[in-house]
């Protein structure tokens, strides 16, 4: 076992976590709300891509905006059958729902894409840089490049410009956003839409690492879980530090102890966390559930 | 609205249908099967809806009390040779033992921080019962015995589903009668209050934290006994007994018919179920069925069932006072008075 090259692993990892949990952490800090079908989107992502490379050879650098639009659509869809839910507030409707929607999507992506593995292999996935004693694919750093492209770009928006401005009021109020006539709706559908096109590019970019299975959704989201909570629940800076520290974490353990108890390890880890800090999170968690 | 001594007076006769139910459908060995299948996702959906409805949080790892009574089973009659009393008693004991522990760590976590860790709680259990050969690994454990309860001089042993239906049938009875019992009781008015108004709740002297651990410890051995009785009906189990199709399931019979409504989860699950038995079409098919029913009863039905059936209801009631008939107005069993 080569220690710096798990960690040259873990790093490449723990920016795949953070990219795949950046639409559920701008849902969450943004718009306080949770998607509990994050992970079929990211199936859904995967296979749409998939599906564009080697079945409708297209591009790979035209299959990743294909999957963002689906994935855009269905997060627009499903904020759409939400509405009502989100401007209650009623989180735990919420909560019930996406997991549903979660649900109709494994069984309809199945139904399209048959149940059995597939590879999803780009131009980048098959190619290795060799630095001496490491390596590690172009995918890989195209993975990290893109992660942190996509973390300054988001901070810069949400910080920076109008757009951001916007929402971050509606995550502050909504009400009073509305009454100082901020279109609400429009913020909910945007936020949702970005969700599902954010884990829908974080899939195409992060997909060719492992085999893709149409099962795979419900133990994907464990991952997001992590990074959302130990990041600090919806703080996008965080959530970046928290992925990369993931992935060094879950590469080390995998190659010290045992690759199958990886997401039990990670587990432990959100567990111990909360034990340790529950007051400070409970309060975040209130603050997001009013 | 029926009066609550009406509503009362009435259950016997549901349930004296529902014990004959099978054998008016035909009597067949798939009726039975599912039938059975019924009883017991029913009680396992019974154990969640007390979180859902009463204490107002969504616990998404229910699946591991089912998981936990199922595995507790399988191993101690396979490999110690238990009885089946010995394994119902030793679920109930792994299911409080698992609610204790998952109840204390989320004590102080609320909506949706506590589903997250519910929900990673299932998937972890899940991992774990795929990979850990003393929890027989991507096999399961196969070759269970056959449910046996004789006790002093009496055969009680069910070797069919035909044959497994009465004993199913009497654990329905016990869950809704336990859930009923709790939602009379004091921890019942408890969980309620602690779920509309916590400070209120606490103003009263009523602690939140142990209210909800309480409700926990109660809610868990219900699904737990149903993990029980479900592997002595497949005699083997494996790890797809954590798969999501369980959580969705009991979702849905919680809300399709509506909160609180004694025998709700039972008529969801006989609804779900009868679709899927007797009217699937196809595995995926019915998932984007069951999922969507789901999505649409809460998004556009959120008193589900029972939402649509009260105003038509008073319609219809409104309709025959029209007409100036005699007969006393059409009510729901299952109806509750808020």
């Amino acid at each position: 076992m080569n220690l710096a090259q798990q960690l040259v692993n873990g790093i490449v990892l723990g920016h795949a976590y953070a990219l795949v949990a950046i639409g559920w952490t701008v849902l969450l800090g943004v718009a306080r709300l949770v998607n509990f079908g994050h992970g079929q989107l990211y199936m859904l992502g995967a296979f749409v891509t998939w599906w564009a490379v080697t079945r409708a050879g297209v591009p790979y650098g035209l299959a990743l905006p294909l999957a963002m639009a689906v994935g855009a659509a269905f997060g627009l869809l499903m904020q759409r059958i939400m509405l009502r839910a989100t401007f209650e507030q009623n989180l735990v409707s919420i909560m019930i729902m996406t997991l549903g929607f979660g649900y109709v999507l494994h069984g309809a992506a199945a139904l399209v894409f048959g149940s059995t593995g597939q590879i999803l292999e780009t131009a980048l996935s098959t190619r290795d840089i060799d630095l001496g004693p490491l390596w590690l694919t172009w995918q890989d750093a195209a993975i990290v490049v893109a992660t942190v492209a996509v973390f300054l770009a988001l901070g810069w928006t949400l910080e920076r410009t109008r757009v951001g401005r916007l929402v971050r009021m509606v995550a502050e109020d909504p009400q009073l956003a509305q009454l100082a006539g901020i279109d609400v709706r429009r913020v909910y559908y945007g936020v949702f839409a970005f969700e599902g096109a954010a884990v829908a590019f974080a899939a195409g970019m992060v997909a060719p690492r492992t085999p893709i299975l149409t099962s795979m959704g419900f133990e994907e989201v464990i991952m997001t879980f992590v990074v959302v909570v130990v990041g600090g629940i919806g703080s996008v800076r965080g959530s970046y530090f928290a992925g990369v520290g993931l992935g060094i974490f879950t590469a080390l353990f995998g190659a010290l102890v045992s690759p199958a108890y990886t997401t039990a390890a990670a587990f432990l880890m959100l567990i111990a966390l909360l034990v340790l800090r529950p007051g400070g999170l409970s309060t975040g968690a209130a603050g997001g559930a009013h | 609205m029926a009066r609550p001594s009406v509503r009362r007076a009435a259950l016997p006769l549901v349930g004296v249908a529902v014990w004959f139910a099978p054998a008016l459908a035909g009597g067949g060995a798939s009726v039975y099967s599912a039938a059975v299948l019924i009883a017991i996702l029913a009680v396992m959906a019974y154990g969640l809806d007390v979180i859902v409805s009463d204490l107002g949080e969504v616990s998404l790892g229910h699946t591991v009390f089912f998981a936990a009574g199922a595995y507790a089973t399988a191993l101690l009659s396979t490999r110690a040779g238990w009885g089946s009393w010995a394994t119902l008693g030793a679920s109930i004991a792994v299911a409080l033992l698992f609610a204790l522990v998952i109840g204390l760590v989320t004590l102080r976590l609320r909506e949706f921080v506590f589903s997250l860790v519910t929900y990673a709680v299932a998937v972890v259990a899940m991992s774990l019962a795929a990979n850990w050969s003393f929890l027989g690994g991507s096999d399961g454990v196969r070759g269970l015995p056959m449910l046996d309860l004789s006790f002093a001089g009496l055969t009680l042993t069910a070797r069919s589903d035909r044959e497994l239906w009465p004993y199913a049938f009497v654990l329905l009875v016990v869950a809704i009668y336990l859930v009923d019992r709790f939602r009379n009781s004091r921890l019942g008015a408890a969980a309620i209050m602690t779920h509309l108004n916590p400070r209120l709740a606490t103003i009263g002297g009523i602690d939140p934290a142990r209210v909800r651990l309480e409700v926990f410890l109660f809610s868990a051995p219900i699904t737990a006994t149903a993990g029980w009785l479900y592997a002595y009906q497949r005699a083997y189990v494996s790890a797809d007994i954590l798969e999501n199709y369980f959580l969705i399931l009991m979702l849905t019979a919680v809300i399709l018919v509506g909160r609180r409504q004694l025998l709700g989860p039972l008529l969801a699950t006989a609804l779900v179920l009868v679709q899927e038995k007797f009217f699937s079409l196809g595995g995926y098919v019915d998932k984007i069925i069951l999922g969507s029913v789901l999505v649409l009863v809460l998004a556009f039905f959120p008193q589900g069932l029972m939402g649509l059936v009260r105003p038509l209801a008073r319609l219809a009631r409104g309709a025959a006072r029209r007409a100036g008939a005699a007969q006393p107005p059409a009510t729901t069993l299952m109806e509750k008075t808020k």
